[in-house]
């Protein structure tokens, strides 16, 4: 099964190469979804929106913690740093981290896939989403970003080097459809 | 062949050359008319009012018209702000004052009551609202001191909604951080969501429902909007989300013309706007602390700036929450927080070793205040009259309320009143809530210089100090100083709150500070947490007028 994974992981790495890449021919997750924020955007509302119109078993937490996992089969991990977001949730940057990394080595000690997502474009890019950007990627089964996000390349770079199935999407709109393809 | 040739150079000094990227400092510049605004089509709107023969105020109220459409997350009817209007002809300088009020049924303690929830009864429900200015205000300014009507400046606005624009990435991604709110107050089916999604870059953004009801305000006139059927679907909308504002709370409403605030820096005069704006007595306040010290001496971005400013804006929040109120209804010792004493006793607290550590207990805390909402337009017109106008609807998009079918939002401003009932800045029936604005022109010479405002909410007056001092002190041009990195710090409780700083402060500036006991927050690059200030420059010699528009957010000038 791992190995079909990762061929599947490797023919969806030589198509983000490619101008168009389509990584979820198969899908790679299971439901339901635990949806939290990393950097507390608003972005993460978004993609609880789009998962309820794809049909998807998900429970939206924006600061979830380990115990949150409980009952997740794949983790949706929304990338992107707010200022607003992270006062609002009481929170600032470091505490933002350590929450995320907790998150992270739960699913990993669990064996529950992540599935990051980039949904604020070129406007969410910034040195913190960079940061996590980079600190979260690898750990990724897939990741599905808007395209205007991506310009410089970053998401390209990172799920390259990681070998993480990169999907490119126009609009937040066009979510829906890679969401179903993405989950059994 | 030369007058051609000097034709030909003098209609491209028009146009600022193109820019390395969107931050790369670059200067507007005109010879007749100039308007600066945080949208393009705003400042397009203000020229062509110029163009056409309006005076500066027609072309700022045309422009604060055209912001509504096009930036309407910042400003707009459901708000309030203040002008500060320069007239040249009777080299008098006035200030139009329309800041909204609360309504007659706010109580000191009606967020106080509220415990853990207040927050969100100060921003996202009905009690938020309180009753907007806006278009008082814009009347105001056009009867007094305008040529055309409220039907004339609000015709590119009224074009614009119809046609509709391409969203910027700056709106995107506002949109983007405000879709919880809107989601819960406008609704899935509102003009501000795209299919239920918030606008993605590119995206067309029209709004029939705001043209429809700018078409009625030209028709009918502003008292529509304070006594016609806007005004009941105002007080509907707002009483639908739990709020306290009635029908006759919109009638009650009047801006006012009131007197300037004046200072000065290093023999400039500036006048700004009074209280309950806090904004602009801070900024001079701030700058008469720093005439005291070598400012120029120690260079713009070094650790010896940033720290002595950062403790002056230190001990300046400290009194913030202590004095400031609505003037109608508490007495603030203006005299003495504007005193030569005043600021000597600040400039003699600060240490150039290390911070004070303490600083005067004050119960609010601006570091929590994480806005970056409000807007700022300044224009000057063929005459040397000139506008300087912030406004706003508080929180970007306000409190997410839109009254029915009228397509423009609500404000939030009740959050700028404290929640403690004993407070000088406590609800109150008919209450001005506080402002961090700061409209503001400085003098040289007795002949207006610079006209200046940001954003920003409680980062305002720290902003436009750096600004004048960047200009002031380090000779620096005005879009090379409104770009130039930024910094801001408070007190709450009596402790120092983080630095905050742009990331382009170098390592060894920021190990500066640390060494001197600072906890430093660094802040994107281009962060609009620090605003997004607009200004003009009138030098005394030669024609030529400049302007400058900040890059954190979708800045930009126009002119003829």
């Amino acid at each position: 099964m791992k190995k079909i994974l990762l061929s599947g992981a490797a023919l969806s790495l030589l198509l983000a190469a490619a101008a168009m890449p389509s990584a979820a021919q198969t899908a790679l997750f299971e439901q339901p979804a635990l949806i939290t924020s990393a950097g507390q955007s608003a972005d993460v509302q978004i993609a609880s929106v789009q998962a309820r119109k794809a049909g998807l078993r998900s429970v939206l937490i924006k600061a979830a913690g380990p115990k949150d996992l409980a009952s997740a089969k794949t983790l949706v991990l929304v990338l992107g740093a707010s200022l607003k977001g992270l006062g609002a949730a009481g929170l600032d940057t470091p505490k933002e981290k350590e929450r995320v990394a907790s998150l992270l080595a739960e699913a990993k000690a669990k064996g529950i896939p992540i599935l990051v997502l980039h949904l604020g474009g070129e406007a969410r890019r910034g040195d913190l989403t960079d940061e996590m950007a980079a600190a979260y990627l690898p750990a990724a089964r897939m990741a599905i970003v808007i395209k205007s996000g991506n310009k410089d390349g970053l998401f390209t770079r990172i799920c390259q080097a990681k070998g993480v199935p990169l999907k490119e999407i126009e609009k937040t709109l066009d979510l829906v459809e890679p969401l179903k393809q993405a989950f059994k | 062949m030369k007058r051609a040739l000097l034709a030909a150079l003098l209609s491209a000094s028009l146009v600022p050359l193109p820019a390395a990227d969107r931050h790369t400092p670059r200067d507007f510049q005109a010879r007749r008319g100039l308007v600066v605004a945080a949208h393009p089509l705003a400042a397009e709107a203000g020229r062509d009012m110029l163009k056409a023969g309006g005076n500066a105020v027609d072309a700022a109220v045309a422009a604060a018209f055209a912001l509504n459409v096009v930036e309407p997350f910042a400003s707009g009817l459901g708000g309030g702000g203040f002008m500060v209007v320069y007239l040249a002809a009777q080299k008098k300088t006035t200030v139009i004052s329309f800041r909204e009020k609360a309504p007659a049924a706010a109580t000191p303690s009606m967020f106080a009551e509220r415990g853990e929830a207040a927050e969100e009864w100060k921003s996202e429900r009905g009690t938020a609202v309180a009753v907007p200015g806006m278009l008082a205000g814009w009347d105001l300014a056009l009867r007094t001191y305008g040529t055309r009507s409220l039907a004339q400046t609000a015709a590119r606005a009224i074009e614009l909604a119809e046609k509709g624009f391409p969203v910027s990435p700056t709106f995107s991604a506002i949109n983007k951080d405000e879709y919880e709110k809107l989601l819960k107050n406008a609704g899935e089916e509102s003009v501000y969501l795209n299919q239920g999604l918030p606008y993605e870059p590119g995206d067309v953004f029209r709004n029939p429902d705001l043209a429809r009801t700018l078409r009625t305000i030209a028709e009918k006139g502003a008292r529509e909007f304070y006594r016609g059927e806007l005004a009941d679907r105002i007080a509907a909308a707002v009483r639908a989300h739990d709020g306290l504002m009635t029908v006759d709370d919109l009638a009650a409403y009047q801006a006012r013309e009131v007197e300037p605030l004046r200072g000065g820096y290093r023999g400039l005069e500036i006048a700004t706007v009074p209280p309950p704006a806090a904004g602009g007595l801070h900024v001079l306040q701030l700058l008469r602390i720093m005439e005291a010290w070598p400012v120029r001496k120690w260079g713009p971005g070094s650790v010896a700036s940033l720290h002595h400013l950062s403790e002056a804006m230190r001990f300046i929040f400290a009194g913030h929450g202590r004095t400031m109120g609505d003037p109608e209804a508490v007495s603030i010792p203006m005299d003495e927080l504007l005193s030569a004493d005043y600021a000597a006793g600040i400039a003699a607290r600060i240490r150039p070793d290390r911070t004070a550590g303490a600083y005067p207990v004050t119960a609010s805390d601006p570091a929590k205040d994480r806005r970056e909402n409000t807007t700022h337009l300044a224009v000057v017109d063929k005459d040397g009259n000139i506008v300087a106008l912030t406004q706003s609807i508080n929180d970007f998009f306000g409190s997410g309320i839109v009254p029915e079918g009228t397509g423009f939002l609500l404000n939030d401003h009740m959050r700028d009143f404290d929640t403690d009932p004993a407070s000088p800045n406590a609800p109150g029936p008919g209450r001005r809530p506080v402002s961090s604005m700061a409209p503001l022109i400085v003098f040289r010479d007795g002949r207006p210089w610079l006209a200046l405002g940001s954003p920003g909410g409680l980062r305002i007056f720290p902003t436009l100090v750096q600004i004048i001092s960047n200009i002031v002190d380090h000779g620096m041009g005005l879009d090379e100083a409104i770009e130039a990195p930024r910094f801001f710090s408070s007190s709450g409780e009596g402790k120092a709150k983080p630095l905050a700083i742009e990331s382009r402060f170098p390592e060894a500036v920021r190990k500066g500070l640390e060494a001197l006991g600072h906890k430093l927050d660094v802040k994107e690059a281009y962060d609009k947490y620090f605003g997004g200030a607009q200004g003009l420059m009138l030098p005394a010699r030669g024609k030529r007028l400049w302007g400058g528009a900040d890059s954190r957010r979708d800045g930009s000038g126009a002119g003829y």
